[in-house]
């Protein structure tokens, strides 16, 4: 019923005393009349006939509290405490500033040794966070930025990659019922300054600055922009267990047959660069039957859901091992990344019948449409069997080379890349 | 003899005592001196400047009422039945259906100018 996040949203946008009035849920896949059961019956939460607390709304006299003007000021405190250390630790998990685990206490000694790290100022703006885009976004500090990161255990040299990371503003817990998930990929010399993995199990919980560093950016994404509270401001219906860490590792660009990542964006080799990414989820190899590399991947991908909004499209990231990405360059003849991402995406194809049918295409690429957006308005006049390129283009479908060799494995996300950040900038 | 050795015991107890207290006094300072203060980790919100609510209408009777349906699943259906509603039980109402423009986060300035000119007040489905 979002009653929390009605109310916390409209007191964010100036108006704490909105009138609302509430219907059972869910509205969405129900027939009409289900919605008529729903208007003539009672709000849920207030237990009063629905049409008669709409009409009330529209006609009852405007009380003073609903006429006031002026500011909400809601200043946060620098310091917390004095208490123990064990009283901290519960107070930082009661009020949802952790991820649930133990954190390491922000006193002001360690906070100033992560900043030793940075030549930036500690109150320094380094951005603003917001968790989705009807919320509210919140202004950090390089300061504040240290905290979060010697909270998540990591070591002060790990600092200028936390902190470009925040400089993206893009939160890693994305408010959305769909429960997102993010990713985040380290590019340059800096991967192995630091001690990060690129190899076997680099996308596992097995190293110090991968972990901590991905989990940096989950509490920052709680407490630097108000996120990641349940009911009001993350709205994830099962949660997404990627969030603990953002699958943090390096690409491989010492096994890597091909250019690194940040290269293919534009990047020098030795620009220190961390990317990211936004999907939902990673699936394995496993699941195709066929036997090329590029059959197997495209098989999987065609199981992706399609879709463009006005702001984002559809997407793909294939993790591959050094080994595959070996075979499909020398053997397979894909002798750049961009040319396997052209014939995946050119044989990732999907009927314009289940491409009008997904849910995700309904709500935002069919507006689109009827408004006439190309290529979609064309794509409504023509037959249900035709068919059209799942992903809106090639340059949707990235390859990053990840792992130890152990075998030919390969796992491919439906993860759309959405913008990169220099390290360097934050040195 | 005997004497001397009840007098040495207890002096050793007392001095014993003296000891135990010490420590245990030691222990409680240093229990209370392990406080400590730290940094606070949450970000700035902003300032929110408040809006006042629109003033209210003394009847809905002969007044236009907008409907509008922000593109979000099921939104349409339920607001159509609601203007069904309207038109059931309360005649001398005017409604308006009207969808608005793009994708449901979208904003769409030429719907709130039209409602602006010719409603008087307006009910919005908002899903999640």
């Amino acid at each position: 019923m979002f009653e929390d996040l009605v109310r916390t949203t409209a007191y964010k946008k100036g108006m704490p005393r909105q009138r609302f009035t509430f219907v059972p849920h869910p509205v969405w896949g129900k027939p009409a009349s289900v919605h008529r059961e729903y208007i003539e019956g009672k709000d849920p939460i207030t237990g009063k006939p629905v049409m008669q607390e709409i009409i009330e709304a529209l006609t009852k006299t405007l009380t003073e509290e609903e006429k006031k003007t002026g500011f909400l000021e809601r200043a946060e405190p620098r310091l917390v405490g004095s208490d123990t250390p064990e009283n901290l630790q519960q107070l930082f998990l009661r009020n949802g500033w952790t991820d649930g685990l133990p954190i390491i206490l922000p006193t002001e000694k360690k906070v100033a040794e992560m900043l030793k790290r940075t030549s930036h100022r500690p109150d320094k703006v380094v951005g603003k966070m917001r968790p989705s885009p009807p919320h509210e976004a919140w202004a950090y500090t390089v300061e504040k930025v240290a905290i979060n990161a010697v909270m998540a255990g990591a070591k002060p040299e790990y600092f200028p990659v936390i902190l470009a990371i925040a400089s993206t503003g893009i939160t890693s817990l994305f408010s959305s019922t769909t429960s997102f998930a993010r990713m985040v990929v380290v590019n340059g010399p800096i991967g192995d300054q630091i001690g990060m993995n690129s190899g076997m199990g680099a996308m596992g919980p097995f190293n110090h600055a991968n972990a901590t560093i991905g989990r940096a950016w989950t509490l920052m994404s709680r407490n630097l922009s108000g996120g990641g509270m349940l009911g009001e401001t993350y709205l994830g219906s099962q949660g997404n267990n990627l969030s603990y860490n953002n699958v943090c590792f390096a690409e491989n660009e010492v096994r890597n047959p091909w250019k690194p990542f940040h290269v293919q964006k534009g990047f020098k080799p030795e620009q220190n660069v961390v990317s990211i990414f936004t999907g939902w989820s990673i699936i394995h190899s496993f699941g195709s039957a066929k036997k090329e590399f590029h059959h197997q991947i495209g098989s999987l991908l065609g199981s992706f859901c399609p879709y463009s909004s006005g702001t984002s499209v559809a997407g793909a990231l294939v993790l591959v091992d050094p080994l595959v990405a070996k075979d499909l360059k020398e053997v397979q003849g894909f002798d750049t990344k961009e040319k396997l991402s052209e014939w995946l995406h050119k044989n990732t194809l999907i009927t314009v019948e289940d491409y009008w049918n997904s849910g995700l295409v309904s709500t935002f690429t069919l507006p689109q449409a009827q408004l006439g957006v190309e290529p979609f308005a064309s794509w409504l006049k023509l037959p249900k069997d035709a068919l059209i390129p799942r992903f809106l283009s090639p340059k949707e479908i990235n390859v990053i080379v990840v792992g130890g060799e152990t075998n030919a494995f390969w796992q491919a996300g439906d993860f759309r890349y959405i913008g990169s950040a220099s390290v360097d900038a934050w040195r | 003899m005997k004497k001397r050795i009840n007098w040495l015991l207890i002096g050793m107890f007392f001095v014993m005592s003296l000891l135990v207290g010490s420590v245990a006094g030691t222990l409680a300072v240093g229990a209370e001196e392990a406080k400590i203060t730290v940094l606070n980790p949450r970000g700035q919100p902003p300032s929110v400047p408040l809006v006042p609510m629109a003033v209210r209408l003394d009847t809905l009777d002969g007044k236009t009422v907008y409907f509008v349906d922000v593109r979000f699943e099921g939104g349409k259906s339920f607001l159509l039945e609601m203007k069904d509603w309207f038109a059931k039980n309360m005649p001398k109402v005017k409604t308006v259906f009207r969808e608005k423009a793009g994708p449901y986060m979208d904003d769409d300035p030429k719907l709130w100018a039209e409602i602006k000119e010719k409603g008087d007040a307006m009910i919005m489905a908002i899903g999640h």
